[in-house]
């Protein structure tokens, strides 16, 4: 391979890499919103797949993807209030609520798709809408930068817009500040005059909402179907990225990124005689290991004061 | 006074649901523009009615008025459109937010969607140099001392539109002329017309700064008179009943061979509050070894050290001519180290458990309390029993969870546990810290019980006045660095130590 070559083999890398990370960090963003606010989004997986199906379903129903993509949103918003409805109101506790959303999103979009398609499996009767990707005029036609900047879909141009947004949202602003307040100390939060719960519902809604966008990726990004449990544990893996992220909207970038290369890594690989098994266990591992290394960091840090 | 009192309780009663019954029926008024004090033991009730009139707790009983009228302060929030403010004795700070951002929670300036960075640090700015209270916008709190970040604590209550302003326990955690600084404001704000309630167990101070005093005890008012028309004395009776406590006294006694020896001991780390800059100290059996100094000046990252939590950088320290460093906290424990952390309830206990895990925490594995996998719960409930009589602590049984203890009453179980082991050296890191006087003085007077039988002690206290009825040596810490080790008599007084634990002088 001359050199060329190899710089040209890895500019196709990266919108393979800028695909997978992009559910991923979407996900991770609304982790990190609500884990800032204290009430980490367990329910991620769930809002994630409930979103993916009510995108096909609302496009399929109104023959627009941009209606698709209104509807995930708002599945994951609704979703994102009733877990907070959960805790607030009802006071259930909030890692069985997340755990129960999940399980619930994950039998429901079965038992909705069955029912309407009369299928388990697919949805492949009913035809979506795919939300387009975007050609940037001018860049685009520029060699390696076209291809590293123009050409990437909606949602992944979004995906990476949100992160100095929700930094600067978190940082900056007066909702963040009392977001971030509520999280470390409730009762201090509330002492200052801030309604700890109307701040942690806002937080789960725009989790929720961040969720929708990465569900609406899943079945309206590249395909036009929703397939049973097509989130894959994605959400999961947006758990970890916003834990490795160091609390910033940017380390929650970073770490998406790290375990989208995973991803990327393994669809690179695939075919060229490495047993399916153990590439697709790669991208679980490598949210393990980089766990690892984080805690026993931190810990170095803790012990030395 | 003529007018309306700006604030009149009439009945409080609070009675919590596990039928502990912490107010009952108080009734008494705070005129406007005064300096009004609050006394009582811990448990007295005075911190649940602090809290009922800054709408943390509701009470189950009576009324209060503002201004004459009858008003329902269901919250925080209520609290303060009435115009009521609070500094906490233990701090409302978020540490990992700036001084600007926490002063400023809830009512941040704005421009456009963003906070307007500049006007905040100019708002705090503004405050800080209106009542001298020195502070930096944009420092985080998490690495600010105590004392600092009681000043934007203080600070944070008064950039809001304070009429009345409740301070409980604020010297806790001051040096003498932090404490006067503070003082010295206070009257400043009651020329502004704020009218202050002011909560102490300190007679002295009371006695430097209130206008009027209320005394509370076991829930109910023992006494409500102007400062003039009271003396100390009346003070000390309403608040103890006729009970008189006599501070207790060191009393000279030999000592034996040399238990403690710190070397040049060493600790560099990021928070400049715990730096150690070569520490040596040495204590001997029957010896009270007293640690002055301003609040952050390594008090902390000595007890780290001493207690196996951290391994210093450099230096040694040896236990019974035992070289230590190194040593876990459990093997130190084992070597004969007690300690009586500061921090009694994120360290020295564990609030939702009882009072029997929390008085045998730590000996659990011992053949007394345990047998095979099992603990020996009849066992751990005598023990319990018998450290609940004989240090007269005030529970509702040994299964209560330590949380429905009074704070003084926590602080006697875990001193307790840790004086049950027969230690032979034993660290008491601010062991009176915040509780009532007669806990205080039983605690004090246990202190010097152990040094007589030939515990090592080594104590670190805020309260100067304990340190030299206590401590047979007295060591000032400054700046990671000991200025000077003095032994205790008539001639030591707070006044000779100032120099030290300012810094002006060195003699080490």
């Amino acid at each position: 391979m001359t050199f060329l070559e190899t710089i040209a083999h890895i500019v196709d890398l990266v919108p393979v890499l800028l695909r997978v990370t992009t559910p991923i960090l979407l996900a991770a963003l609304g982790v990190h919103i609500s884990q800032k606010a204290g009430v980490l989004n367990l329910g991620v997986e769930g809002m994630m797949l409930a979103a993916a199906l009510a995108g096909v379903l609302a496009s399929a129903a109104s023959g627009s993807a941009w209606v698709g993509l209104a509807g995930a949103l708002a599945t994951g918003a609704v979703l994102g209030f009733l877990l907070s409805f959960a805790i607030h109101v009802l006071k259930a506790d909030l890692i069985l609520s997340g755990i129960a959303l999940n399980m619930l999103a994950a039998a429901g979009t079965t038992l909705v798709l069955y029912m309407l398609t009369g299928d388990k499996g697919m949805s492949g009767s009913l035809s979506s809408g795919v939300l387009p990707s975007l050609a940037i005029p001018l860049i685009a036609d520029i060699p390696v930068l076209g291809r590293l900047l123009s050409g990437h879909h909606v949602l992944t141009y979004l995906a990476f817009a949100m992160v100095p947004v929700v930094a600067v949202l978190m940082m900056r602003t007066p909702f963040g500040i009392r977001l971030r307040a509520v999280g470390e100390s409730a009762e201090a939060a509330a002492t200052a005059g801030i309604d700890v719960a109307r701040m942690q519902i806002a937080a789960l809604v725009l989790s929720g909402l961040l969720a929708g966008a990465a569900g609406a990726f899943l079945s309206m990004g590249y395909v036009s179907w929703f397939s049973q449990n097509m989130s894959g544990g994605r959400g999961f893996v947006a758990l970890a990225a916003d834990l490795m992220g160091y609390g910033s909207a940017w380390g929650t970038m970073a770490a998406s990124l790290l375990l989208g290369a995973a991803d990327a890594f393994v669809i690179s690989l695939q075919g060229k005689g490495i047993p399916s098994e153990l590439l697709q266990s790669l991208p679980y591992i490598v949210p393990i290991v980089a766990l690892v290394i984080h805690a026993r960091a931190r810990r170095k840090r803790f012990v030395r004061i | 006074m003529a007018a309306e009192p700006i604030i009149r309780f009439e009945a409080i009663s609070k009675r919590y649901p596990n039928g502990t019954e912490a107010l009952k029926g108080v009734s008494f008024s705070i005129e406007a523009g005064t300096i009004h004090a609050i006394c009582g033991e811990n448990g007295a009730g005075k911190s649940t009615l602090m809290k009922i009139l800054f709408g943390l707790e509701r009470a189950t009983g009576g009324t209060i008025r503002i201004d004459g009228q009858p008003v329902d302060i269901s919250s925080p929030r209520a609290a303060a459109s009435f115009g009521i403010s609070m500094v906490h004795q233990h701090f409302s700070l978020l540490p990992s937010l700036t001084v600007a951002e926490n002063i400023l929670l809830g009512q941040e300036p704005r421009r456009g969607l963003l906070v307007d960075r500049k006007a905040a640090r100019e708002r705090v700015a503004a405050l800080a140099a209106r009542y001298n209270l020195e502070a930096d916008p944009d420092a985080r709190v998490a690495g600010l001392s105590v004392a600092a970040q009681q000043k934007v604590e203080i600070l944070k209550a008064l950039s809001r539109d304070v009429r009345v302003l409740i301070l409980d326990e604020p010297t806790a955690v001051l040096t003498p002329p932090e404490t006067d600084e503070l003082f010295r404001r206070l009257h400043g704000l009651r020329r502004a017309g704020i009218t202050i309630l002011f909560i102490s167990h300190k007679l002295g101070e009371v006695r430097a700064l209130a206008d009027r005093v209320t005394t509370l005890r076991a829930g109910l008012l023992s006494g409500d008179a102007a400062m003039g028309d009271i003396s100390d004395a009346e003070i000390a009776t309403l608040v103890m009943g006729t009970t008189k406590t006599v501070p207790p006294l060191r009393e000279p006694h030999g000592f034996g061979a040399e238990r403690l020896r710190v070397d040049n001991v060493v600790l560099r780390s990021l928070a400049g509050a715990d730096r150690l800059d070569g520490v040596s100290l040495s204590i001997r059996a029957g010896e009270i070894l007293g640690i002055a100094g301003v609040d952050g000046s390594g008090q902390r990252g000595l007890v780290s050290v001493l207690t196996g939590e951290v391994l210093p950088h450099d230096g040694d320290f040896h236990l019974d001519g035992r070289s230590a460093r190194g040593c876990s906290t459990a093997a130190l424990r084992k070597g004969g180290m007690a300690h009586l952390p500061a921090d009694r309830f994120h360290q020295g206990s564990a609030r939702t458990l009882s009072v029997v895990d929390n008085a045998i925490a730590g000996a659990h594995r011992s053949s007394r309390f345990s047998r095979g996998a099992f603990l020996r719960v009849r066992e751990m409930e005598t023990e319990a029993r018998r450290l609940i009589s004989d240090f007269s602590i005030r529970c509702p049984g040994p299964r209560a969870p330590l949380s429905a203890l009074s704070g003084g009453n926590a602080q006697k179980v875990i001193a307790a546990r840790e004086f049950a082991t027969a230690p032979t050296f034993l660290i008491a890191d601010q062991p009176t810290r915040g509780i009532d006087i007669a806990a205080a003085a039983f605690l004090q007077g246990r202190i010097l019980d152990m040094a007589r039988q030939g515990t090592a002690v080594l104590l670190i206290s805020a309260d100067l006045d304990e340190l030299l009825a206590l401590s047979d040596r007295v060591a000032v810490l400054y700046a990671g660095r000991i200025t000077a080790v003095l032994d205790n008599g008539p001639h030591l007084t707070p006044e000779r130590l100032g120099p030290f634990m300012l810094g002006l002088e060195d003699a080490a």
